[in-house]
């Protein structure tokens, strides 16, 4: 497990992280999300040692992160960057040593990652001949190459079209399923919900909320009651319920924010009895919507 | 240690092949290879050609042809004659000395294809003896003696036997100190430019995220030291191949390195001199040069940040060159204990003079302190600057980085 506890950063009069804490289960995927400036990348440098906490503390399985426990650590950072001269090969071969991968697992991981990600066809041609895409796929070998058992993923998807996309997604689930403990941050919510475990909002350098996709739909305060067919019955019944307001803007259904722990069972019932209802749907909140709430809760503090 | 290992085969693997050092290292071979050749290249081409034919009674001629041997290949001597271009040609001479007596005085006169070639005070000076003899009347050898003066050397607490002993040492001394010049130098700011391509290139992050950035930094520069001393070696190995060729084609070549040990020009001592305070000079510098490096966010940068490094650094060199001439001066002295200067200054006295041992060793400690503060402070330089982007930091903020 990782465990950060009340880390804080500053860079002279910047606060970049003032107070984060989470804990990471060994094999689980965890999402670290946050504004630009959040302090995602610092928290990010600091896990992997790259930079010292000013307070606090980072473990892994419970020891201080250092040199040895880095090793088995994989990490894409945000800023993209590679040896531009260097052949594809030799450039995943490099970081694999830095990893001491050495002969005879060596040559195998390299080819081996060449193929998942669809190189083997670059291997022998210099970095900067390559597309975007390409890079970035590289970079992605290049931290995963000798099977991290922790990878930290900075924005993976940022640049890429939606087929190498798809692909590192793949990968990534692969690496999931695999045993990996896996850390994410990114601005595509959707391809974050469909991979991870848990999730971190951070903003202005604090947690926001903390927690499994369903602790933070339970703990969210309302629902999206979603009702059809769109009549002017149903939508008495719904303008009578206490504490509910129309979502503006909503076309072919009726749409109600309730309170979450209103009861369902009774107002199906009193539609039902006032009109004909093919869709009766409590939407819960996306990761997208809590996300935002968390972060203008962080503003408005 | 493992990732100093890994770093620093990496780099020496990739330096070693590619086209900056290879281009280098041939260039700079060939341009060796030719400095050395050049003198007996263009004697043979140009000026060498100093056959000549002597014209005039054999009453004067048979003295003074052993007198001019010195400086000409006497081709022929012959009886008065008319000189034209046919008889040099016939010869296969460039030049006829033509020589007559008018009373006691030797007359000479000199008809060349190209006169700006004529050593007129050579001439002067062999013929000397000869242009005595007439007008004393008296004998060869009488008059060869009266004008040979002795002149005695003795020298005193100095590492040279002769005048010309010391006059080619202090040429190869200058050589050398010219090389260590070009070699820190030029390496130090390939290790400048391979940090500033990683910080630019931004594969920096990923690097220290994988290891060490004092092994990344030190496997760098001992990489680029080890490619230094090993193009230092093969240009060396081509000189002494180069001067043997030389050496073994015209007996006036200027530079015989093959002989410079058994002419005790160069000792071992002063080569390993060479070495020793390349490595502190290669090994200061460049780490300043890295730390530095780490800081710039374009390539364009790097010039102005390291102007103020290499300063003291050309300073150094014509500090070491004055050394030559006068390596006891108190000046002197005291910048061959100065870190930075200590390796061209001290290496210089150590060329030219005798420095005791104590010297030495003082001047090697204190460029190795120095080497450790430096590497603490480069070191701190690289590790934070590797991640410093967007705008130049300030000097204030340089300086907080250092004192933290």
């Amino acid at each position: 497990m990782l465990q950060v506890d009340r880390i804080a950063k500053d860079f002279g009069n910047v606060h970049a992280v003032r107070e984060v804490s989470f804990s990471i289960p060994r094999g689980s995927t965890f999402g670290l999300l946050g504004p630009n400036g959040a302090g995602k990348t610092t928290t990010m440098r600091m896990i992997l040692g790259i930079l010292t906490p000013d307070a606090g503390t980072i473990s892994w399985s419970g020891e201080r992160i250092d040199g040895k426990s880095r090793r088995r650590f994989g990490y894409l950072p945000e800023e993209r960057g590679l040896y531009g001269k260097m052949k594809v090969r030799e450039q995943i071969a490099y970081f694999a040593q830095l990893h001491r991968l050495r002969e005879p697992k060596l040559t195998p991981a390299v080819q081996g990652w060449m193929e998942r990600l669809g190189l083997s066809e670059y291997a022998d041609r210099p970095c900067a001949e390559l597309s975007k895409g390409n890079q970035q796929k590289v970079q992605v070998a290049c931290a995963c190459v000798h099977e991290p058992e922790f990878l930290i993923l900075d924005e993976p998807f940022s640049g890429l079209d939606p087929v190498n996309a798809d692909t590192l997604l793949a990968v990534f689930n692969e690496m999931k399923r695999a045993g990996t403990t896996l850390v994410l941050s990114s601005h595509q919510m959707w391809q974050l919900e469909s991979l991870c475990d848990r999730f971190c909002i951070i903003a202005g350098g604090v947690n926001r909320v903390e927690g499994s996709l369903t602790e933070l739909r339970a703990a969210w305060p309302t629902r999206v009651l979603r009702v059809t067919p769109r009549s002017e019955r149903l939508a008495h019944i719904l303008d009578a319920l206490p504490n509910t307001q129309p979502v503006p803007g909503a076309q072919s259904t009726l749409e109600y924010v309730v309170r979450a722990d209103a009861d369902y069972a009774s107002i199906l019932q009193s539609l039902v009895q006032a009109d004909a209802v093919t869709g009766f749907e409590a939407v819960e909140p996306s990761l997208h919507e809590i996300y935002l709430h968390a972060i203008g809760e962080g503003a408005a503090a | 240690m493992t990732d100093f290992v890994t770093v620093y085969v990496a780099e020496l693997t990739r330096r070693i092949k590619s086209r900056p050092f290879i281009i280098g290292l041939v260039i700079g071979a060939i341009g060796i290879f030719a400095f050395i050749q050049l003198p007996s290249l263009l004697g043979g081409a140009f000026g060498g050609n100093k056959q000549a034919i002597v014209v005039g009674d054999s009453a004067l001629t048979t003295p003074a042809v052993p007198l001019l041997k010195g400086d000409f290949t006497i081709a022929a001597t012959l009886a008065p004659t008319t000189v034209d271009i046919a008889l040099l040609k016939a010869h296969h001479a460039s030049s006829a000395i033509v020589l007559s007596r008018v009373g006691d005085r030797l007359h000479v006169a000199i008809f060349a294809r190209d006169p700006g070639s004529v050593p007129r005070g050579e001439v002067r000076a062999d013929l000397l003896p000869l242009q005595v003899q007439l007008a004393m009347h008296g004998s060869k050898s009488a008059v060869t003696s009266l004008l040979a003066i002795p002149v005695a050397i003795h020298p005193i607490d100095s590492k040279f036997s002769s005048s010309s002993q010391a006059q080619a040492v202090r040429g190869i001394a200058y050589t050398l100190i010219f090389f260590l010049y070009m070699l820190i130098l030029l390496n130090s700011q390939l290790v400048m430019s391979a940090v500033a391509e990683e910080k630019t290139s931004r594969i920096a992050e990923l690097l220290v995220a994988s290891v060490d950035p004092i092994a990344l930094l030190t496997g760098k520069i001992f990489a680029a030291a080890t490619l230094a001393l090993l193009q230092m070696a093969i240009w060396v190995g081509v000189g002494l191949v180069a001067s043997m060729g030389a050496a073994g084609g015209a007996d006036a070549s200027p530079i015989a390195l093959g002989g410079l040990f058994s002419g005790n020009l160069l000792s071992a001592w002063v080569l390993c001199a060479f070495v020793l305070f390349f490595i502190c000079g290669f090994l200061q510098l460049s780490t300043l040069f890295a730390g530095v490096a780490s800081l710039v966010n374009r390539t364009e940068d790097l010039g102005s940040l390291s102007a103020p490094l290499v300063l003291p650094v050309v300073g150094a060199f014509f500090l070491a060159i004055s050394a030559l001439g006068d390596p006891d001066a108190p000046w002197v002295v005291a910048a061959s204990f100065v870190p930075i200067f200590s390796p061209f200054v001290m290496f210089a006295r150590i060329a030219v003079s005798n420095v005791p041992v104590w010297q030495v060793a003082i001047s090697l400690a204190l460029n190795i302190a120095a080497l450790i503060g430096i590497g603490i402070l480069g070191g701190k330089l690289y590790r934070v600057g590797m991640l410093l982007y967007g705008r130049a930091p300030k000097f204030s903020q340089i300086w907080s980085v250092i004192r933290s």
